[in-house]
């Protein structure tokens, strides 16, 4: 099933469908406690958890204890969206040439973004936000009802913006707080299409695949970014950059090899630190792609 | 070429500049945002590709417009190779086309078309000249010749009927035709006024005075080729009859003159399948024996190639069966007087006529026992019982022949029969003023020997009341000018009537050297009589009072006209014709004439040659054709410019 994203229905609706698609194909949840670690003993109250009473103090003391944990395992959802210029590429549809409908980038991955954040606040998980680029600011990692509407209204109010080629930090500036406040346990996943990033962004992702995060990268591109439809001479211009180079019917192969080279190399850089990696193109159907992004996160 | 034409030819050199064009189009690529463009080698540079010839299939609708161009403007000079008449003082005329149908126009020419396709492809041009005003009539030069459309200015509808002509197998009537022609337009109002005839010439007549003489109107013979070695040199070879007689097929085959004998295969051929063949020599007699077994519809084929094909196959036709003939006399009062048969039975065996002879005591009187026999001589019958007029009438409706040799007997009938439907009134028995027939009646039908018939002794004669004898046609003639023999058509039999009896106890008649050339001749007629009619293409058959006439030909069925009680069809194709009337049905055949084998153009008058009188060449109009094709080319350009913009139109643009 493919809806027409841009104009068919609200961010809100879109990302339930999704959310609920993903559902009603895997009922099972998606994220599971890290572990627990020993925090003392309370005395008993009429109505605790019997499983967690001390049963050897019981023995020993006489004394109706019951034991506390404290949780290290971070749950928090936190998404990174790319927002650069690159992502608005919509294709041949854009302007209504009277194609097949297909969504841009950005708006692609803001359905999938919205639809994991909504899986997440539905299993009690906090949601952060963030973006590479972009006209709004990250959303902090919170959780209810509120975090759901925060990211929903970061979404909805996001246009690209921002040169990746120009701006060195920008990678900083979405991941940094990521990697410093991030825990174990806690799932990154990254939305972008991986290109015109600066120099270094490939470590700098990588690095938050440490301390026991889950990270994947998804790799978001446009049908005739996969395909490269182009057989006429044609000036291609980079969205971001000023960059701009002529192609004609020869171009084909030489482009799939490169992008190939592309995604490799990424591919390479986060499995090796222990992410996942996948790709999504926009006519897929995003259901398929928030089951297959939960798949990877477990 | 005149200096104009080259120079609207020349405009056809701006073909290069649309090759220039694209060669040197510089169009620039369309720039589009793609987010990966980095990724993207870059291609040569546009200066190389500039080189290259781009949209090639504008480029040649680009030339092919600048070609069309070029004759659109050369093309009222541009003169056609084709058939008109020259129009020599611009007002309009009378054309008079004469379209040789004959056999002879099957031959094939060394393009592949016969010559009467040549001949119809002409008159097609000469009516492509005409112009409006112009009358045009159209005259067919098969024998006999015939106008297939009187003069008209209506050349639509000249064009319709010349669409539907087609050859027949008849012979040639260029004379008739030329006559038809002349008389067709002779009167009309036009001053010029012309005769084209499009013929081989090849009428059988090469040695007969030139044609066209003496013909005031110009003629003009534009596919005529001289007598040369060519046309003398084609020849072909065809069958005129075949026939059969029990399981024997006698096929004979005629060939054009001058053509040496040659071996050919002749073979007979039921449903397509051959069941006898045999070599013959061509010209010539064929004999060929067919198996035992049942045959039905056979014909005959001459194997191998000639120059007509049509004339190579024939219907085998039954022969009159030898069948038999009914002898009705007095035996008692005959044999007294031989000494044995009766003097006819005599005489027939004589002859050895190859029909049988049957002594039958009495006429029969129903039409069942009449049917076996081909034809009955009754001798000195004393008039006919109503039984008997009622057989004897369905016989002679039939075909049947009777030969009444009649005598006393004659005279003097019993109460209720009569001689109908022969004869209406009584005859009369008595002797005879003269002694023997007037020789000069008679050389015409039996010849010298009927001569013998002078002095001849007879007891008496009969003689027809004066209305039946004005209902006779009178064969030999007594020297007082009564019918010795005469002869009367009874529907589609025939009766020849005797004034003397055949008993030599009556008269002398039997014993004379002209009794056998007498029935020899009848046995003849009973032949014809009976056997299938064969006649040669071209020959009109008339019917008189026959209704539903139905005609099956080789080539469908034939139209049957109407003239009051006449009813006439004039096949035109060799072939079996199977007539069907009200109460009859027989088959007939057309064979063809032999000399329309012969290939040797006749010459003609001195006069036709004159060179003014129109050409194979003429200045045609095709500017409106070339219009079209440069219209259409606009047309296809702009497909194609509309293609090649959704083309473009289709590739990725930025959101």
């Amino acid at each position: 099933m493919l809806f027409d994203w841009g104009s068919l229905a609200p961010l809100r609706l879109r990302s339930r469908l999704v959310a609920e698609g993903v559902y009603a194909g895997s009922h099972r949840s998606a994220r599971r406690g890290a572990g627990i670690e020993f925090g003392g003993h309370r005395p008993y109250t009429p109505g605790d958890d019997l499983r967690w009473l001390d049963r050897r103090s019981l023995l020993r003391h006489d004394h109706l204890l019951v034991r506390q944990f404290e949780t290290e395992t971070d749950r928090a959802l936190r998404v990174v969206v790319d927002a650069t210029e690159s992502m608005a590429y919509a294709g041949t549809t854009a302007h209504g040439s009277g194609t097949k409908a297909s969504p841009s980038k950005l708006e692609f991955a803001s359905v999938v973004a919205a639809a994991l954040a909504r899986i997440a606040v539905g299993s009690g998980d906090p949601v952060g936000l963030s973006f590479l680029g972009g006209s709004v600011p990250n959303v902090g990692v919170t959780g209810g009802r509120e975090a759901f509407e925060r990211v929903l209204g970061a979404l909805e109010s996001l246009t690209p913006r921002g040169d990746a080629t120009m701006d060195p930090d920008v990678v900083e500036r979405a991941v940094g707080g990521i990697a410093r406040t991030a825990r174990r346990g806690s799932v990154v996943v990254i939305l972008s299409d991986l290109l015109d990033l600066p120099e270094g962004a490939i470590e700098r992702m990588g690095a938050i695949c440490s301390r026991g995060r889950v990270v994947v990268v998804v790799q978001t591109l446009h049908p005739d970014e996969v395909q490269f439809p182009f057989r006429e001479p044609t000036r291609l211009r980079a969205s971001e950059g000023d960059f701009v180079v002529e192609s004609d019917e020869e171009s084909r192969p030489r482009y799939l090899a490169e992008l190939g080279e592309l995604t490799r190399t990424w591919q390479d850089a986060i499995v090796k630190r222990g992410g996942r990696f996948t790709r999504a193109v926009t006519d897929q159907n995003p259901v398929e792609t928030v089951r297959n992004i939960l798949d990877l996160a477990r | 070429m005149t200096f104009v034409t080259a120079l609207a030819l020349a405009i056809a050199v701006l073909v290069a500049g649309p090759v220039l064009a694209h060669r040197l189009r510089r169009r620039r690529a369309e720039e589009i945002v793609f987010p990966a463009a980095r990724l993207v080698p870059a291609a040569p540079p546009l200066a190389q590709k500039r080189a290259r010839l781009e949209d090639r299939t504008l480029l040649a609708i680009r030339v092919l417009a600048v070609c069309a161009l070029a004759l659109l403007g050369a093309s009222p000079l541009v003169t056609c190779s084709r058939l008109s008449v020259e129009r020599s003082s611009g007002a309009s005329f009378a054309l008079a086309i004469v379209v040789d149908d004959s056999m002879s126009m099957r031959v094939g020419e060394r393009d592949g078309r016969s010559r009467f396709q040549s001949a119809k492809e002409g008159a097609r041009d000469l009516l492509a000249s005409a112009h409006e005003g112009d009358a045009v009539a159209l005259v067919l030069a098969g024998a006999p010749a015939r106008v297939l459309l009187a003069a008209t200015s209506d050349l639509a509808r000249v064009r319709t009927t010349l669409a539907e002509l087609e050859v027949s197998d008849r012979s040639t009537d260029l004379e008739g035709a030329l006559g038809l022609a002349n008389s067709l337009i002779a009167q009309l109002p036009q001053i010029d006024k012309r005769i084209v005839v499009l013929s081989d010439r090849a009428d059988g007549n090469p040695d007969a005075p030139p044609l066209a003489e003496g013909i005031v109107l110009p003629v003009w013979f534009p596919l005529a080729s001289e007598n040369t070695s060519e046309t003398t040199r084609t020849s072909d070879c065809g069958i005129a009859s075949a026939d059969r007689v029990g399981r024997r097929v006698r096929v004979v085959t005629v060939c054009s003159p001058g053509l040496a004998a040659l071996a050919r295969e002749v073979v007979v051929v039921q449903n397509e399948k051959i069941v006898s063949r045999a070599k013959g020599e061509t010209p010539g007699e064929t004999t060929l024996d067919l198996p035992e077994g049942d045959y039905d519809r056979l014909s005959a084929r001459l194997e191998g190639t000639d120059a007509i094909a049509a004339d190579d196959s024939a219907p085998v036709l039954s022969e009159g069966t030898p069948g038999s003939l009914a002898i009705v006399a007095d035996a008692a009062e005959e044999t007294v007087a031989t000494g044995g048969a009766t003097v006819v039975e005599q005489a027939l065996s004589a002859l050895k006529l190859d029909i049988a002879a049957h002594p039958v005591p009495l006429l029969p009187d129903r039409e069942a026992d009449l049917r076996a026999f081909s034809g009955i001589v009754l001798e000195d019958p004393s008039g006919f019982t109503p039984e008997q007029r009622k057989s004897l009438a369905s016989f002679l409706e039939h075909g049947g022949s009777l030969f009444l040799a009649l005598g006393r007997k004659a005279a003097s009938p019993p109460l209720g029969a009569t001689f109908e439907p022969i004869l209406r009134h009584s005859l009369t028995w008595g002797p005879s003023a003269a002694k023997g027939v007037e020789t000069k009646s008679v050389d015409a039908v039996f010849g010298e020997s009927l001569q013998s018939f002078e002095n001849l002794e007879a007891k008496g004669r009969i003689t027809f009341a004066p209305e039946d004898a004005r209902t006779l046609t009178s064969l030999a003639q007594f020297s007082d000018g009564q019918n010795l023999i005469a002869r009367k058509t009874v529907g589609r039999g025939v009766v020849w009537l005797a004034a003397l009896p055949f008993s030599v106890s009556e008269s002398d008649i039997a014993l004379r050297p002209g009794f056998l050339s007498l029935l020899s001749a009848f046995v003849d007629e009973v032949r014809v009589r009976r056997s299938p009619m064969r006649s040669e293409v071209g020959t009109t058959w008339v019917w008189e009072k026959i209704g539903g006439l139905h005609i099956e030909g080789p080539h469908g069925v034939l139209t049957v006209t109407h003239e009051g009680d006449r009813s006439k069809a004039s096949p035109s194709h060799l072939g079996a014709y199977q007539v069907t009337g009200e109460k009859f049905s027989e088959t007939r055949a057309l064979s063809l004439v032999a000399k329309e084998l012969d290939m040797r153009p006749r010459a003609v008058a001195a006069s036709t040659k004159t060179t003014n009188q129109g050409g194979n060449h003429s200045k045609l109009d095709i500017s409106s054709h070339i219009a079209l094709f440069l219209l259409g080319l606009m047309m296809v350009e702009l497909l194609v410019r509309f293609t090649m913009r959704d083309a473009t139109r289709s590739q990725p643009r930025q959101a």
